[in-house]
Formats: C-alpha cells, sequence, structure tokens
C-alpha cells in the first residue's frame, strides 16, 4: 500500500482519480487518497510537546507506536478549535511514518473520475497551491484534493528532522 | 540420504575464525625470550584444528599451509628450535594467509597466490633452518617389549609415556603415524613377533589427544593406548590404568580376531551394551554409568606425591569435558584449583564456549522488544492495583508485586544476551598497532584495560571502526619517534593505553597516548587557513574540539595510515549517532586522551517521573544526583536574574522547566516545587520541576520514527495509563538553561521567529 502511494506522490503527472476520504474543516470541505488512511478514530488526550508550532497538539500512543498529532484546523486557520466526544482524528500512514491529523469530521468515501477533477487556478491560501491536486465538484459543494503525503512531508509541517534542518 | 554439507562448513568456517584469532591473540602475547608452552602447545593445537578441519572438507589450499606451520611451530614447541622474532611474523604473516583462504572459500573472496606461496616459502625456510637438530628418540633401538618398560629412562617430568599396542601397519602408515606422533613427543618403537608394533611415546598430551591424531592414519579400534607408569607403582596403575583408558581400544582377544571384525563389532562403542568399558567409552550416553570411585581416588592418592606427571596426566583426562564427565569427582576438581589462576580462567572460558548456542540477533531483538512490551504492561497492572484497598486485595497485591520482580529479572536477563565485553572490540588492536608501528618505525606498547566491561552487541560493533580511527591516529600523530621520544626524556616505547570502565550510567571508553599531544597553536592556525570560526580566546577543550571538523589534518605529511583529515569527523558523528560523547584531553609533551562516553544499552532506562502541570517527564535516573526542596534562603540570584541554589557549599544554577518548555504550571517558586540536580558531562544544574511521581523503568521509544529530534527531549516512553510522557535529555537541557533568560521567561523557541529551524539542532 505504501509503496504504491508513494510511487503515485513521486510521479510527474500523477493520475488524480481514484477514491478519497473527504472530511470538513470549518466550512471547507477536503479529500486525502483513501490508501493513505490507516484508521480514525476519536480525540483522545495528547502529550505536549515543548517549543513546537501551535498546530502540533503532541504526540500519542498509538499501540504502542508514539504518533505525532496535527490539528489541520490550527494550521489552516479553520473552524472552532474546540476538542469534545465528535472531534476526529485520521491516522495517516505515509511511506510508512504514521501521523495523525485533527479534522472537525470525516464525512464520505467517494470515487472520483479523471473528469471530475479541475486544476487550482493561481490563489493565496494558507497552504501552497502545490499541495492541492485538483478540485473536484460534488453535489454542488467543492471539494479540496489535497496531496497530503507532500504537505505532511513539507517544511512548513514540521513533522520531519531531513527537511527542517535543511 | 544426503546431507546438507552447508552448515557443517559453516560451523567450519566460524570455528576456524575463532582458532585463528585465539592463535593471531597469543602469538601477539608470547614472550620470545621465554616463551610460555602452554602457549605455543595452544597455537600448535590451533593450527593442528584447523588443518584436520580443512583436510576434511577438501580445503587443500589451507591444509598445506596448515601442515607447514604445524612442523614448524611443533619443533619449536619441542625447543629444538628457539623461537625468534622473526617466526612470530611468519606466524603472523601465515594467519593472514589462512585467514585470507577462509575467506575465500566462505564468502567467494579473491586470495593472492604469490601471498601464499611466499608465506609457505618463509614457512619453510624457516622450518628447515634448524631441521639439523636430531630427534633422539626416534632412532631408539629396538627391544624386546617387555625389557622396554624397565630399560627406557623414565618419562621426563612433565611428560607421560604411554603404550600405544598397534595392529600390523603397512609402510606409509608407519611413517605417518611416527610423523603424526612424533608432533606430541617423542616416539620409540618396537615391532612384536607377529608383526604388530608396540610404541612408547613421551608426552604431555592426553590419551584421547593421541587417539585423535592416530585416527588420521589408521582405525584407532585396532590399537590400544595405555599408560606406562612406574614399576613401584604398576599395582595401582593397574587399576588407575582402567579409567585412563579413554581409547576405544580392542578388547584383549583381539588377536584372535581379524581387524575388519573388530571394526564391525564395535561399531565405536555407541551401541554395544555388554561391555562395561565401552559403554564408558560411549561416553556414558547410552547406559546407566557405574562409576569407579575406587579407580579414581586410588589415582590420585597414589599418584599425588612421588608421581606429578601422572597427576597431571590424570588431571588433563578429567580436564576433556566431554568425553571423562565420569572421572570428574569432587577429588578431581579439587585438584583442578590448584593449578594457576589463569589457566583456570582459560579453561572456564573454553568450557564457556562450548556451551554456548548461536541464535540470530534479530531473535534476540524480538525478545527484547517483547519484554520490553510486558515491562510496560507490568507497570499498567501496578498502577491499577495501586488504586485497589491494600487489606482487600492483600493476595493479589502481592501476587504483582512478585509478578514484578519476575518482570525486572526477566528483563535484565534478556538485555544481558545481548551484551558483550569489551574485549571483543580491543582484541583485534594488538596485532594492528603491532603492524603499524613497524610500518612507521615506532615503538609502541598497548595496554588494553577493562577489557571485561559489558556493553549491548548493536553498541560493540558500531564502536568498532572509530575506535579503530583514534588508535590509529595515536599511534600516527601522538606518539612520536623512538629518537624524539628519547630527545624529550622519555621511553622510546610510547604506550597506548585503551581502558573501557563503567562510569554511572554509561560506558567511558578511552584511547590513551604517552605522545606529543595536540598543540594548541598549530590547531588554531590551521582552522583559520581552513576558514573555520576560532578565537583566541576559546578554551583548551574547544581547540581540541576542532579536530573533529571536516578535512581537518594537522599532519604535515599524508601517510597510508592516516593524516587526509577525513575520519575525525565521521568518529565524532558515529559516536554522536550512538547518543554517546567524544572529549579530548591533552597536556603538550605528555599525551592525549580521547574519552568516548556510551549509554549502556539503547532499549531500557531507569527512570524518574516528574510532574509538571499535567503533563509527567522522566529523567535518566543515572544523571539524578539528588532532589531536595529548597529552603528561601538558599535560593539566590545574580544580578537579580539567574537563579541559584546553595546546596552543600555548590551554588547550582536553575532551571525551571516549565519556563523552558513554555508550560503552564501553578508552581513557579521553588520553594514550592522539586529542585532535581542533574549532571551531565561534567556539569551540574538544579532542575525545578513541580513534584516527583515516581521511579521507574521505561522502554525507550523514538519520538523520530514518526516526528522528528526535539531539543531537550531524547524520546518518549509509554506509561502504566497508556499515556505518553517524554524522556529528557539531561545534557540539552542544561545546555538549553545556560542560554535562557529568566526574567522575561521567554524560552528559546518562544524568543525567536515560529519558523527558525534552532531547537532542532
Amino acid at each position: 500500500m505504501t509503496a504504491t502511494s508513494m510511487a503515485t506522490a513521486a510521479s510527474t503527472t500523477p493520475s488524480v482519480a481514484g477514491e478519497y476520504l473527504t472530511f470538513v474543516l470549518g466550512e471547507e470541505s477536503y479529500g486525502i487518497e483513501i490508501l493513505k488512511v490507516q484508521e480514525i478514530r476519536g480525540y483522545d488526550t495528547v502529550t505536549k510537546i515543548a517549543n513546537t508550532p501551535a498546530f502540533i497538539k503532541g504526540v500519542v500512543n498509538l499501540r504502542g507506536r508514539i504518533v505525532p498529532i496535527v490539528d489541520l484546523r490550527i494550521k489552516f486557520n479553520l473552524g472552532k478549535i474546540e476538542y469534545d466526544e465528535f472531534t476526529v482524528v485520521i491516522i495517516l500512514n505515509l511511506g510508512g511514518r504514521v501521523v495523525g491529523i485533527v479534522v472537525d469530521g470525516v464525512s464520505d468515501v467517494m470515487a472520483l473520475q479523471q473528469e471530475h477533477i479541475r486544476n487550482v487556478p493561481e490563489l493565496v491560501s494558507s497552504i501552497d497551491t502545490q499541495y492541492i491536486l485538483g478540485l473536484a465538484t460534488v453535489e454542488e459543494r467543492m471539494l479540496i484534493l489535497v496531496d497530503i503525503e507532500r504537505l505532511m512531508g513539507s517544511q512548513e509541517m514540521e513533522l520531519l528532522d531531513s527537511v527542517t534542518v535543511h | 540420504m544426503s546431507i546438507d554439507m552447508s552448515q557443517f562448513y559453516e560451523v567450519f568456517f566460524d570455528e576456524s575464525d575463532e582458532l585463528l584469532a585465539e592463535a593471531e591473540h597469543l602469538l601477539l602475547g608470547l614472550d620470545i625470550q621465554s616463551p610460555d608452552m602452554e602457549d605455543l602447545n595452544a597455537i600448535f593445537r590451533a593450527a593442528h584444528s584447523i588443518k584436520g578441519g580443512a583436510a576434511t572438507f577438501g580445503m587443500m589450499d589451507m591444509a598445506e599451509i596448515t601442515h607447514v606451520l604445524e612442523n614448524l611451530l611443533d619443533k619449536i614447541r619441542k625447543q629444538e628450535m628457539a623461537l625468534t622474532a622473526e617466526h612470530v611474523d611468519a606466524f603472523l604473516a601465515a594467519k593472514d594467509v589462512l585467514k585470507m583462504q577462509l575467506d575465500g572459500h566462505r564468502l567467494a573472496t579473491a586470495v593472492d597466490p604469490e601471498q601464499v606461496a611466499d608465506v609457505t616459502m618463509m614457512l619453510k625456510g624457516l622450518s628447515e633452518g634448524v631441521a639439523i637438530a636430531p630427534v633422539p628418540t626416534l632412532t631408539a633401538p629396538v627391544a624386546a617389549p617387555a625389557a622396554v618398560v624397565s630399560a627406557m629412562p623414565p618419562a621426563a617430568p612433565g611428560l607421560t609415556r604411554f603404550c600405544l599396542d598397534l595392529p600390523v601397519l603397512n609402510e606409509r602408515d608407519d611413517r605417518n603415524l611416527r610423523d603424526e606422533l612424533g608432533l606430541l613427543g617423542s616416539v620409540s618403537q618396537h615391532v612384536l613377533a607377529d608383526g604388530r608394533s608396540q610404541w612408547l611415546l613421551d608426552t604431555d598430551s592426553s590419551a584421547d589427544d593421541i587417539l585423535s591424531i592416530c585416527s588420521f592414519v589408521i582405525d584407532v579400534d585396532q590399537m590400544r593406548v595405555s599408560r606406562e607408569d612406574m614399576p613401584a607403582l604398576e599395582a595401582v596403575a593397574a587399576a588407575a590404568q582402567h579409567d585412563i583408558e579413554v581409547g576405544l581400544e580392542a578388547r584383549a582377544d583381539t588377536k584372535s580376531k581379524s581387524g575388519v571384525e573388530v571394526q564391525e563389532e564395535v561399531g565405536y562403542g555407541l551401541f554395544e551394551t555388554l561391555e562395561q568399558d565401552k559403554v564408558e567409552e560411549g561416553y556414558g550416553f547410552f547406559a546407566p554409568f557405574t562409576p569407579h570411585p575406587d579407580a579414581v581416588v586410588t589415582t590420585m592418592i597414589g599418584d599425588e606425591t612421588p608421581l606429578p606427571a601422572a597427576v597431571e596426566a590424570a588431571q588433563r583426562t578429567t580436564r576433556q569435558p566431554e568425553k571423562n564427565t565420569e572421572i570428574s569427582t569432587q577429588k578431581s576438581t579439587d585438584k583442578l584449583s590448584d593449578k594457576p589462576v589463569k589457566k583456570d580462567n582459560e579453561k572456564a572460558a573454553s568450557t564457556a564456549e562450548t556451551t554456548s548456542i548461536r541464535v540470530g540477533v534479530e531473535k534476540v531483538d524480538q525478545l527484547i522488544n517483547l519484554v520490553g512490551e510486558l515491562v510496560i504492561t507490568q507497570a499498567m497492572i501496578e498502577q491499577r492495583i495501586a488504586a485497589l484497598d491494600p487489606v482487600q486485595h492483600e493476595r493479589l497485591i502481592n501476587s504483582a508485586g512478585q509478578l514484578m520482580r519476575n518482570t525486572r529479572d526477566l528483563q535484565e536477563a534478556v538485555m544481558s544476551i545481548r551484551m558483550m565485553p569489551m574485549d571483543f572490540v580491543f582484541s583485534r588492536f594488538p596485532r594492528m598497532v603491532r603492524d603499524l608501528a613497524g610500518k612507521l618505525g615506532k615503538k609502541v606498547e598497548l595496554v588494553t584495560q577493562g577489557a571485561s566491561t559489558e556493553l549491548d552487541k548493536g553498541l560493540i560493533e558500531r564502536i568498532v571502526d572509530p575506535l579503530t580511527h583514534l588508535v590509529r591516529n595515536s599511534v600516527d600523530h601522538g606518539i612520536e619517534l623512538p629518537e624524539q621520544r628519547r630527545a624529550r626524556g622519555k621511553s622510546e616505547t610510547g604506550q597506548l593505553t585503551l581502558s573501557a570502565a563503567h562510569k554511572g550510567g554509561s560506558i567511558v571508553i578511552e584511547v590513551t597516548d604517552d605522545g606529543a599531544g595536540l598543540n594548541r597553536e598549530r590547531l588554531l592556525a590551521k582552522a583559520q587557513q581552513n576558514g573555520l570560526p576560532v578565537s583566541e580566546n576559546m578554551s583548551d577543550a574547544e581547540v581540541y574540539q576542532l579536530i573533529f571538523a571536516p578535512g581537518f589534518s594537522t599532519a604535515e605529511a599524508v601517510t597510508d595510515v592516516s593524516g587526509r583529515g577525513v575520519g575525525m569527523d565521521v568518529v565524532k558523528r558515529n559516536i554522536t549517532a550512538m547518543n554517546g560523547t567524544v572529549e579530548i584531553r591533552s597536556v603538550p609533551g605528555l599525551g592525549t586522551t580521547i574519552s568516548i562516553a556510551l549509554p549502556l544499552t539503547l532499549a531500557i532506562l531507569d527512570g524518574m517521573s516528574v510532574s509538571l502541570g499535567s503533563n509527567i517527564y522522566v529523567i535518566p535516573l543515572n544523571l539524578i544526583v539528588e532532589t531536595l526542596q529548597p529552603r528561601a534562603q538558599d535560593i539566590k540570584t545574580v544580578t537579580g536574574e539567574g537563579r541559584m541554589v546553595h546546596v552543600r557549599g555548590e551554588y547550582l544554577p536553575i532551571i525551571a522547566l516549565h519556563s523552558l518548555f513554555n508550560h503552564d504550571t501553578d508552581i513557579t517558586d521553588p520553594t514550592q516545587g522539586v529542585l532535581v540536580l542533574i549532571e551531565a558531562e561534567g556539569r551540574k544544574s538544579a532542575l525545578f520541576v513541580d513534584g516527583l511521581v515516581g521511579q521507574q523503568q521505561v522502554v525507550i521509544k523514538s519520538l523520530e520514527t514518526n516526528y522528528r529530534r526535539v531539543r531537550g527531549i531524547s524520546g518518549a516512553t509509554i506509561m502504566g495509563d497508556g499515556s505518553v510522557a517524554l524522556i529528557l535529555d539531561v545534557p540539552a537541557i542544561i545546555q538549553m538553561g545556560q542560554s535562557h533568560n529568566y526574567i522575561t521567561g521567554a524560552a528559546a523557541y518562544a524568543s525567536r521567529p515560529p519558523q527558525t529551524k534552532e531547537y532542532t539542532q
């Protein structure tokens, strides 16, 4: 699974068609490749790590593994930052590295064809458009397809040593 | 039935590897003027075992060279030839060739035929150089066997005389056998009327050795080895002999049978149950063993005073651990302890080797991981139980206590599997230093200390390369040439010391030379030349650290040994990767010490849990000096800023963890919290936390697996309740504490723009 997902991310003209897990951040809908999702769980107490950006909530124990939790709502400045029994954490497996993301809610899994997907126009947002694979329209709603592996591996997420040091 | 030969090859390769290493070790330890016979014998045995194995597996190249080697060794062993430095060199060269050949067979690496030929020539040359020395006993006159015992001069002290009854031999076997036995001692032979021979052999080897030697040439079932004793003791000896006859000798009625019949019938004695002797020869495995206490006691008493040689022979027999378990009574064990301590240790070591098993590292690692999980689970149970009413649940609590002890023991036992003595690393240096010193024209004496200090196998393997580099550097750059040393009033022979010792929770490995020391001025000049940021005000320790900068070398000439300036940075990097530190101490003209401190193990830590607000942190217990609740009058400040605590005459800086980590906590006054005195890299500080939670062993989990390094945090662990606690990186905390401003309360991170990466190291 990880091998194929990495290959997809690495290819220069990615075919973005495929199954996506959609989730909600504030008023917006986002989609990430279903193959990168390991599991979905509720929000547990995290152990805060000192001197890290606010969107890195800390680490949790996921069956013996120490997994960092990122709150995308803080990172993208979206939604109300509340933690209750409805707060959802999507556990991602990105090439062997396990990361959890906090979102407002998980909606659906959707199969998208290439013709549903539009390119992203140049615009200003809190994430670089290079991390957006495309935009899809589903039932009058716009779905933002995020290249989650590139985003999580990027320097601004500060999740990796190799990127942050250089 | 097909047999998978590869497993036997592996065993042979492993064994040969060990034997070669041991031989090298012994060779290097030889005192050329007065070599220890025991060592020479051991070297000889190593060569002989390799020869036997190589011939069995058809590796004739190795068999050939070991044969030549063995011949030469034998002459020296029998003192027909004096040991010289050339001999040792030749032996070492032969060891290299054998190693090369072994690798050739094992890994299909290239074997240099020229080198093989050279060494063979050298060994042969040396061997023939003194071949004129006669072997007197070989030409002993033929006499009637009955007369032999009394006619022959008694065996020299330390030697035992064995009488070998041999079947009819053809000329070739006769010659081979004589050659082989000649390796053990001096041989004289007599031919009996019916064509059989009886040989007398004066040797310090055991009957087992003789039999195994003979088995190369003839069928041992057809021969009989017995010990010849002094006539006066014949009566006792007869009884004693019964026990010492370890060989699979044919019965007294062999005469009437043909050799073939005997061979079929005996079947190595494994399946025969009718004759007591043969049962014993089956190593006591196949039938209930009937001991001969009388015989043993008689031997010991009878031989004790008048015949030290016989006692020794008996002891030797008893010391064959696998074959003679039946004679190892308390009595003979007592005897053994009379031997010099050194030999005892060696014996113990060799016995330990034979009882070891080879297990894949991944299996051990899996075991360690499982035990790690078990420790977590156990801690979880312990925590649940702590909440129960101790009266009502007394038995449960007791059981849990037992579980805790067992878990801890199990964990220690499992961890010790991975521990290996430093000797594993140190043993490779004598040879390297010797060769290097020879190449550079220097005289170096290598001293090792604390070779038995144990370290995790993973670390042992990773320390080899850095340490090799440091040793090479010390010999090349540290120790001066003999003339220079003399000019400076030092002894011509430089001393290189390798030491390992436990200090707190880490192991400290030091490479010390008594050479020229580091030259501060030259280091600074060189650093400036290389464009490194330096100033005259730098402390010596800082200046010395410059040699770890990439591409830094002050050597005037690049030699093929070192001086290219590659390496020291790699050394530093390797050691840092193992969570270790390198420190250099040097006095110009007197020498340099490079000190490496490594953690003992990588997986489990004894920790003290401390609370800070709602968070729990774990401090490695070995870095904690003490904990205390300060009184207000002990807290001092400097210019109203840096807070310090006055403990037993010392002023220690207070590092407030909540401020360092930007945590919310209600306790900001040290007198209401707890000060944990921590020490790392020779610096002490007082870490101010809210309170102590408890002491427990924790399994270290890497943060980096899914996240990244965080300054001040060395890892994470899972607590009893399943939550994650972070383990403090004490050296980093002390460092951070020094650059932290307490008045503004600004933490290292917050005082900088959020996007800077300074906190990531």
